[in-house]
């Protein structure tokens, strides 16, 4: 039976709990089987075998960025619809993983959440009070978080076992493109700004020298810099004291 | 004496505020109100000063941005963690660097404390979702067993947050208090300042993975100078 529209909203709405369950062994596998269960349960009306096998299929071992889990949410009831072969079925969901990993990392935890977060305190430094900037950075991300999962479920059940070749020609992976040179950039200047404004600090120059040289330190050297930076911080705290 | 004041009110809503910040990071719904600058503000707010929580979630998102949650990599929680910091700024009504890089360190501490507590619950949610067989085929049994580590993961956070609220408050109150020596005074801004600039590189190569990106954070960096030079 083809699922209905409220069973599509079951299974948005599931999404954002795709990660509810997440463990060493099957990751979000629990999760998927989860949120495909308002579909699997329609798809399936009448025939309990089949239903029960689909869910054991489905909390098999997965993994994928949660807003883009909806993609394959989405292609998974299509093919089960189809009525494709198990041997069909555990292939696609294991060629689905990676793409759907690597592309949710790029664009979203490298470049949209990095943009909202650090252009929300470049805001609250241009004079923005406090609880406008956060408001405002909740707000802007989850229109893009939202309209990511919806769109996502319905690129998914469009296209089906087609879905790789829709997602080649979608805009995601030129947006990362984009997004992380400017998540970057609100890097650089949140940090400038928060050091200028450091509370009971008198800026000298040799304080920009410093901050700078640290900066570019940390960029080239990211691994040796992690231990000095942390180790910075600590020891102003400790030298505070003595 | 260094104290400060916390009604039993009070420690009740951080709980319950740490325990939904906690679930929003992955449990539900991944609104990322669990970011530092959320969380910090929301913390600063239950003691009457969002300004201050802000700034203190600022530092931790700063802090936090090396750590981005590619695939499965381990990574500080920041809801509860940023909760803290920026309520146990607020108690310390601190207006020296100390207190605010004590605050931002608490927070960090707590963050990784809080890693660790997920990936115990993580081994526990492989007893409960990890054998298909155990949902016998029910779509109601997997939504029971999901639902139940949400749970879990929700009372997790609400005994993270009521264990190390008070400590961490306590703490940020008295570096922020205290008046620094000589050495203090000398090398403790450099260091902050050191500190903060060098996890901000990082987090800015983090996120590019590309050597040849620096221009964008130099020139951002350089761009806030300014902001901070013309905005008051």
């Amino acid at each position: 039976m083809r699922p209905r529209r409220t069973d599509f909203v079951a299974a948005f709405l599931r999404s954002f709990a795709i990660q509810g369950s997440w463990n060493y062994r099957t990751l979000i596998g629990g999760g998927l089987a989860f949120a495909l269960s308002p579909l699997l349960a329609r798809i399936h009306a009448g025939d309990p075998v089949a239903l029960g096998e689909s869910i054991e299929r489905h909390a098999a071992p997965f993994n994928a960025h949660p807003y883009l889990s909806p993609i394959a949410i989405g292609a998974l009831a299509r093919l089960e619809q189809e009525d494709e072969d198990p041997e069909t079925l555990s292939r696609f969901r294991a060629a689905l993983r990676a793409p759907l990993g690597a592309l949710g990392d790029q664009a979203v935890w490298a470049g949209w959440r990095p943009v909202c977060a650090f252009g929300a305190i470049l805001a609250h430094g241009l004079g923005v009070g406090p609880l406008t900037a956060a408001l405002g950075f909740l707000v802007i991300y989850n229109v893009g978080h939202v309209a990511l999962r919806a769109w996502g479920l319905r690129l998914g059940w469009r296209t089906g076992l087609s879905v790789g070749a829709a997602l080649a020609r979608t805009p995601l992976k030129q947006a990362s493109t984009y997004l992380v040179p400017v998540g970057q950039a609100l890097i650089g200047a949140v940090a400038a700004l928060l050091i200028a404004r450091a509370p009971g600090l008198r800026p000298e120059p040799w304080m920009a020298g410093l901050a700078t040289g640290a900066a570019l330190g940390g960029y080239l050297l990211p691994r040796p810099m992690a231990i000095v930076s942390l180790a910075g911080l600590f020891l102003a705290c400790l030298i505070w004291v003595l | 004496m260094i104290g400060v004041e916390i009604t039993v009110g009070q420690w009740l809503l951080v709980v319950l505020a740490g325990a939904l910040l906690g679930l929003d990071a992955v449990s539900w719904p991944q609104a990322m109100a669990s970011r530092p600058l959320v969380a910090g503000t929301l913390g600063g707010l239950l003691f009457g000063a969002p300004a201050a929580g802000f700034l203190a979630g600022a530092w931790l998102e700063l802090v936090t941005s090396r750590h981005p949650p590619f695939g499965a990599a381990r990574y500080p929680e920041t809801g509860p963690a940023a909760l803290i910091a920026g309520a146990a700024y607020a108690l310390s009504a601190s207006s020296t660097i100390s207190g605010l890089v004590a605050a931002t360190l608490a927070g960090w501490t707590i963050g990784w404390i809080g890693m660790h507590s997920i990936a115990a619950l993580r081994s526990y949610n492989a007893r409960l979702v990890a054998d298909p067989r155990a949902f016998a085929g029910q779509p109601a049994e997997v939504a029971r067993r999901h639902r139940r580590a949400i749970r879990m993961d929700a009372a997790r956070a609400a005994l993270l947050t009521g264990v190390l609220f008070v400590p961490a408050a306590l703490g940020v109150r008295l570096l922020g208090s205290l008046d620094p020596g000589p050495l203090g005074t000398a090398w403790s801004p450099a260091l902050a300042i050191a500190g903060l600039a060098g996890v901000a590189g990082i987090g800015a190569r983090t996120l590019g993975s590309r050597r040849r990106r620096w221009v964008p954070f130099a020139v951002g960096a350089g761009a806030g100078l300014l902001v901070a030079w013309l905005v008051p």
